[in-house]
């Protein structure tokens, strides 16, 4: 039944032609609705927000951003302020993004040249051990040598982390890096290796790549051909799998078989990327194939290895000036080790985190700023931008009132954004100090970030005396990183302070105050190094034990005091806190529910609700005043998902259908049923009732179509053999 | 053989040199055009002790097929060779019949992995057609019929028959030194086993095996080479069966001969062979699985020595064989190794150095050594459960109360339904991991995940720091279907069924107990209290 004259405020124009239309185009347009609004309607609604590919990130963010920025449009020239804003985060994250490329493409430098020589070597004395003639490399019997030339050689690339998504760009990478040494590589993914097309069908993605678009028949022999050609045969063949568990193992199997058979004629090199543990192919291979491989293992760098690179480069070192709260901090640190895992997933709440920031903060276009290196600008250009409103924002900022900075000194904002922009320089410069210390302990950079944030530095109690005398007691959490560090720091060997102190004196060689402490230490070094050499001993921690070794003892004892007084004194003087820095909002992201909630979907929840309350995204007037009663103008499927609701956990389909049709069925037949129901809804009713109730069959269709797209939503589950006429409710609740 | 057949060498040599030149060119395909002489073998022909020196213990099978084979122009019925892998069944055949210098067209059922590839592969051969550039890679003639490929061979066959009879008649007379080519050729087809796999291998096979009858060329061998012995193939279809032809597996001895054939140093082989030999036939005879062992383990065993040519004495070899000793246990159960480049192993090494800074060794050995998130880790462990546990004790399990009824329940059980239960599970364990619905694992993964943070987790840190949100199920329960698909593509977890929407899907847990334990101390999770034993 078209409610033709009910829609009150249509959002979408676009749907209300539709509803205005005749009762199939409002049918066609529902099932597309529902599932729609729970993909983009809220912040929530993020089906597609868990989306891997990094390719996808962009759909989601653009839409929260339009949406803020509509919600701040009070100013006067909003829209100049908003699109100047969503240019500042253009190149705000381009630089961000730009950064993490060149981050995690030198962490895999060193593993891509890794494969890049053993394909060379083991390629060079398949050379030399004798090249074959023309005629002997494309007949279609084996060469007759040693049994062990049926050998595949092949790497296995441990990705260290169970899901692919990080590492789909790695292995496009690799395929670039071995292309332009002079290889030939084919890249095949675990859809080639479908048990439907078998073994043909990965031969054919082969040939496509290697040879030409179109083969007839997927055949090896005409790999073989077309390696003889054209000096091809000067060069290997590479073909990498980049995740080698998903695929079907029976084709792999069969495909490392052929090309196994064929391995003297052709030097194939196989790539496989791995995604568990090094023994996994054993468990998707066959005996026969597992054995034709001869395989080398290459590691690349685990997640959170280069999740504390990304980090340093991103945070630590001079970047875009972007940062996040403590809060934001702990929230992505968390979603990265409870949730999702992904290096891939962690950048988009980055990115998330930083659009949310310039949809949020007006101020934030002052960023721009630090992207550019120049800092004179600031007076010129960026005062310029400095309206009214603007600067009336700026002095209303919380930071801002709470160290009582007034209007009056409205000429000290330039200054106050020089100091903004240089503060971190000597924050990151202990930060990284204090990861340095935390390497020997296996501590990671993320956690040491999260609690160096801390606004309240509740660290800083680590250092009263009684905490130190505590320190041994085994009560810390996890959580407590700078506790360990300092505990660590006593135990470390000599040769390791020294190695620490090295680092340090690199890392703060451009900040002289803390320099010249660093500085200060050498010759309490030096004095644990004499008294190691007098003593002739190794240099370990542990051997505290022996009386001769007091002397030593001592010094290392001094000297780890020394250090740990060097460490406080770092912190104490110069972790300034973002968050406690005047005007740190225009460079801090720090609304963690915004950032929440645009993350964590609750998809079968929102769907729930939604249905429940279909008319509160409809706009329909007749529906939205009714309240509970349902009406024949409402969605079909929220009509049966409220049926539902009087159901246990299965339904009868024919009494459900039964209570569906009542309700669509025109009242006017049973008015009296309906006598309770407000004139008003009466009179909407009579305009609704133009056309005639639906026949039989329509309503079946629609139940039918209503049914389907609850099964489609996950909310129940279609008749099992055994009681063919009931459905199973799914989810319960929201 | 006739003296004069031996020795035309001189001719032959020269224009394979001279096809060997054009090999050198930038194309060389195009100057290089297949003649009749490519369905030989194409290498000097050997004689017959070269052959049999080559395969050692397989004298009499090299006789047997020869004879087979029969005399030159002699028509022979189709022969099956058949025997296990890597008993030398198709270097025989292929050195025999280089030896005997017979035009032969060979085709292996692996890389012709369907009909269409085989026959056009067989046909190729005989037309001396090959796939290049020029022809865009596509085969002399389109077949995929049996009835066409019969056809088309007979066809093929004629015309090189009639080229083998001409050179045969005139210009091979002034090459005495060349044993003649004869009117023959043969087909060989290979791994013809494979053939029942294909969809309507057994039609394509029953075809194979009548295609002598049906062809009537007696011009044309049929060798068949399968790993399977002619049993299986066997059907009342009323077609000649192939005289069967056994390659046994190799004893200890023909191995020790075989390994030694080819040696620089046979004294210190043997030496080697001593040690490893023995133990490794009683797991393997396979030639080419024992020579890729043989070839790492001979490298370790020389390690200590600086020059290989000596012959070691008793009491070197005795000091070898303990340097040795360690590996071969582990060899042993090992088929698949793999191992470290250079260049990785030593980023490895740095990282284990690392550790043995911070902990114990042994430890390391027992950490997970990739990446998971928490909820992962979380929902492999209600995998593991949910496939080990029979379902209904689930609400005892991870309910307290109810924990403690089935206990009192089961020590009253009299020995009798112990028993059965023994049996039943003895049984449960043949079966292996149990298969469970998404609800149950979930229901499972809420239980422990919460017990996990309540018990072990830093969440009494957390709300100290009172952070604003909650870090609670809720959190973890987001996208957990997301990670129940991750985990099934990492070959953790099967599904089965195969339609998303049926509902009626379940999963099995495919880890072993050594990755779920090593997960559970990763969390510290007691995952050992929730499993149900015996």
């Amino acid at each position: 039944m078209a409610p033709s004259g009910t829609v009150a405020d249509p959002p979408q124009c676009s749907t209300t032609d539709s509803f205005n239309s005749s009762d199939t185009a409002e049918n066609d347009i529902r099932p597309f609705f529902v599932l729609h609004k729970a993909s983009s309607g809220n912040h929530n609604g993020k089906l597609t927000g868990i989306v891997k590919s990094k390719r996808r990130i962009e759909s989601p963010s653009p839409k929260i951003a339009k949406r803020s920025e509509v919600e701040s449009v009070e100013e006067e020239d909003g829209q100049f302020f908003s699109t100047l804003r969503f240019k500042v985060f253009e190149t705000v994250w381009s630089k961000i993004e730009k950064t993490i490329e060149d981050v995690l493409r030198n962490s895999n430098s060193k593993v891509f040249s890794g494969i890049h020589d053993w394909i060379r070597e083991s390629f060079e004395s398949i050379i030399s051990s004798g090249a074959l003639k023309l005629s002997e490399a494309v007949r279609s019997y084996p060469v007759l040598t040693q049994a062990s030339s049926k050998q595949l050689l092949t790497a296995m690339v441990l990705t260290r982390n169970l899901e692919m998504v990080d590492d789909l760009l790695t292995f496009e990478e690799l395929e670039l890096h071995l292309k332009s040494q002079g290889c030939h590589v084919a890249k095949l993914s675990s859809m080639d290796f479908s048990a439907k097309s078998g073994v043909g069908g990965c031969l054919r993605g082969l040939l496509r790549q290697f040879v030409m678009p179109t083969v007839d028949v997927a055949d090896v022999t005409i790999l073989a051909s077309w390696y003889r050609e054209n000096k091809n045969h000067e060069n290997p063949v590479v073909i990498i799998v980049d995740d080698t568990e998903r695929c079907c193992g029976p084709v792999l199997s069969d495909l490392i078989l052929i090309l196994s058979e064929w391995a003297i004629k052709v030097p194939i090199f196989l790539i496989m990327g791995v995604s568990t543990a090094h023994d996994a192919p054993r468990k998707i291979l066959s005996v026969n194939a597992l054995q034709r491989l001869c395989a080398t293992r290459f590691t690349l760098s685990s997640p959170a290895e280069r999740m504390d690179a990304v980090l340093k480069a991103v945070f630590l070192k001079p970047c875009s000036g972007f940062t996040v709260s403590h809060k934001v901090a702990l929230f992505m640190r968390s979603y990265f080790l409870c949730q999702d895992g992904t290096l891939t997933s962690f950048v988009r709440t980055l990115k998330i985190a930083c659009l949310q920031h310039f949809s949020l903060e007006p101020l934030s276009i002052m960023l721009e700023h630090f992207c550019h290196d120049g800092v004179n600008q600031l007076s010129g250009e960026g005062t310029e931008l400095l309206t009214e409103a603007t600067m009336k924002h700026a002095f209303d900022l919380p930071s801002v009132t709470r160290n009582k900075i007034t209007r009056s000194t409205f000429e000290m904002l330039p200054h106050f954004l020089l100091d903004l922009q240089r503060m971190p320089n000597p924050w990151s410069i202990v930060v990284l100090c204090l990861y340095e210390a935390g390497k020997f302990d296996k501590l990671r950079l993320l956690d040491i970030f999260c609690e160096i944030l801390d606004p309240e530095a509740r660290y800083l109690k680590y250092f009263s005396p009684s905490e130190i005398v505590n320190s041994q007691s085994h009560n810390s959490g996890r959580n407590n990183v700078i506790r360990r560090v300092l505990r660590k720091l006593r135990d470390l060997s000599p040769s390791q302070l020294s190695s620490m102190l090295k680092s340090w004196e690199n890392l703060t060689a451009e900040f002289t105050e803390i320099n010249d402490k660093v500085i200060e230490l050498h010759p309490f070094m030096r004095a644990v190094e004499a008294a190691g050499q007098r003593q002739g001993l190794p240099n370990s921690p542990k051997k505290h034990a022996s009386r001769s070794n007091s002397k030593l003892e001592k010094e290392l004892k001094a000297m780890t005091d020394k250090v740990a007084t060097v460490i406080e004194f770092m912190l104490r003087e110069y972790m300034k806190p973002v968050e406690s820095v005047p005007f740190h909002e225009i460079l801090c992201f720090k609304n963690v529910d915004k950032l929440q909630s645009a993350l964590l979907g609750d998809p079968r929840g929102r769907i729930q609700l939604d249905l429940l309350e279909s008319h509160d995204i409809l706009h329909c007037v007749c529906c939205s005043q009714r309240g509970t009663t349902l009406l024949p103008s409402m969605h079909d499927t929220s009509i049966l998902y409220k049926l539902a609701q009087e159901h246990a956990d299965v339904i009868n389909l024919h009494d459900w259908y039964q209570s569906f049709k009542t309700i669509l069925i025109p009242r006017s037949s049973k008015a009296k049923q309906k006598s309770k129901s407000s004139s008003k809804s009466k009179k909407r009713k009579e305009i609704c009732e133009e056309p005639e109730a639906p026949a039989e069959a329509l309503i079946q269709a629609r139940f039918c179509r209503a049914v389907m797209e609850l099964q489609i939503t996950g909310l129940i589950r279609m008749p099992s053999k055994r009681r063919p006429d009931f459905v199973q409710r799914v989810a319960f609740g929201s | 053989m006739p003296p004069k057949e031996e020795s035309s060498k001189v001719t032959r040599r020269s224009t394979r040199s001279s096809a060997s030149v054009t090999v050198e060119n930038s194309e060389p395909i195009e100057s290089h055009t297949p003649t009749i002489d490519d369905l030989t073998f194409g290498e000097e022909s050997i004689t017959i002790d070269a052959v049999l020196s080559n395969f050692p213990g397989r004298r009499s099978q090299i006789f047997d097929f020869i004879r087979l084979m029969g005399p030159l122009d002699c028509p022979t019925l189709p022969i099956m060779i058949y025997g296990g892998a890597s008993t030398g069944k198709t270097s025989v055949v292929l050195q025999v019949l280089r030896h005997l210098n017979r035009p032969f067209v060979y085709s292996s059922c692996r890389t012709c992995y369907n009909p269409r590839i085989l026959f056009e592969s067989i046909l190729n051969q005989l037309l001396l057609h090959r796939k290049c550039s020029l022809n865009g890679y596509s085969s002399a003639k389109r077949c995929d019929k049996p009835s066409d490929f019969v056809n088309l061979l007979r066809e093929a066959l004629s015309s090189v028959i009639k080229t083998l009879e001409s050179t045969s008649g005139t210009s091979r007379s002034d090459k005495p030194d060349e044993k003649p080519m004869g009117k023959m050729v043969y087909l060989i087809l290979d791994n013809v086993d494979l053939i029942r796999d294909w969809d309507k291998g057994t039609i394509i096979l029953q075809f194979l095996f009548s295609l002598y009858t049906v062809l009537k060329m007696p011009q044309l061998g049929i060798i068949l080479i399968s790993g399977l012995p002619p049993d299986v193939y066997y059907s009342n279809m009323g077609y000649t069966d192939p005289i069967p032809l056994y390659f046994p597996e190799y004893s200890e001895e023909d191995l020790r001969q075989i390994f030694l054939r080819n040696q620089p140093n046979r004294k210190l082989y043997s030496a080697f062979l001593d040690v490893v030999l023995k133990p490794f036939c009683r797991v393997t005879r396979r030639v080419e699985e024992l020579s890729t062992t043989f070839s790492l383990l001979f490298r370790k065993f020389c390690e200590p020595l600086d020059d290989l040519g000596i012959s070691p004495n008793e009491d070197m070899k005795r000091r070898l064989y303990s340097h040795l000793k360690p590996l071969i246990a582990h060899c042993l159960n090992e088929i698949f190794r793999v191992s470290s480049h250079p260049h990785d192993g030593e980023t490895r090494g740095e990282r284990r150095q690392k550790a043995s800074y911070s902990s114990e060794n042994r430890e390391e050995l027992e950490i997970l050594d990739f990446h998971m998130s928490t909820s992962a880790k979380f929902l492999l462990l209600s995998a593991f459960l949910a496939s080990r546990n029979p379902a209904t004790l689930d609400a005892s399990t991870f309910d307290s109360t109810g924990g403690m009824d089935n206990r009192k329940r089961k020590r009253k059980a009299s020995e009798k339904s112990m028993e059965k239960k023994e049996i039943a599970e003895q049984e449960a364990v043949m079966k292996g991991p149990g298969s469970f619905p998404l609800e149950r694992l979930l229901a499972i993964f809420q239980c422990i995940a919460s017990v996990g943070d309540s018990s072990f987790g830093e969440e009494d840190e957390e709300e100290e720091n009172t952070t604003g949100y909650d870090k609670e199920n809720n959190n973890l329960m987001s996208d957990i279907l997301l990670q129940v698909s991750s985990l099934c593509d990492a070959n953790f977890l099967i599904k089965s069924g195969s339609c998303p929407l049926e509902g009626s899907i379940r999963y099995r847990s495919m880890v072993s107990e050594d990755l779920a334990q090593k997960v559970a101390k990763s969390l510290s999770f007691p995952l050992s209290k929730y499993l149900y034993r015996r």
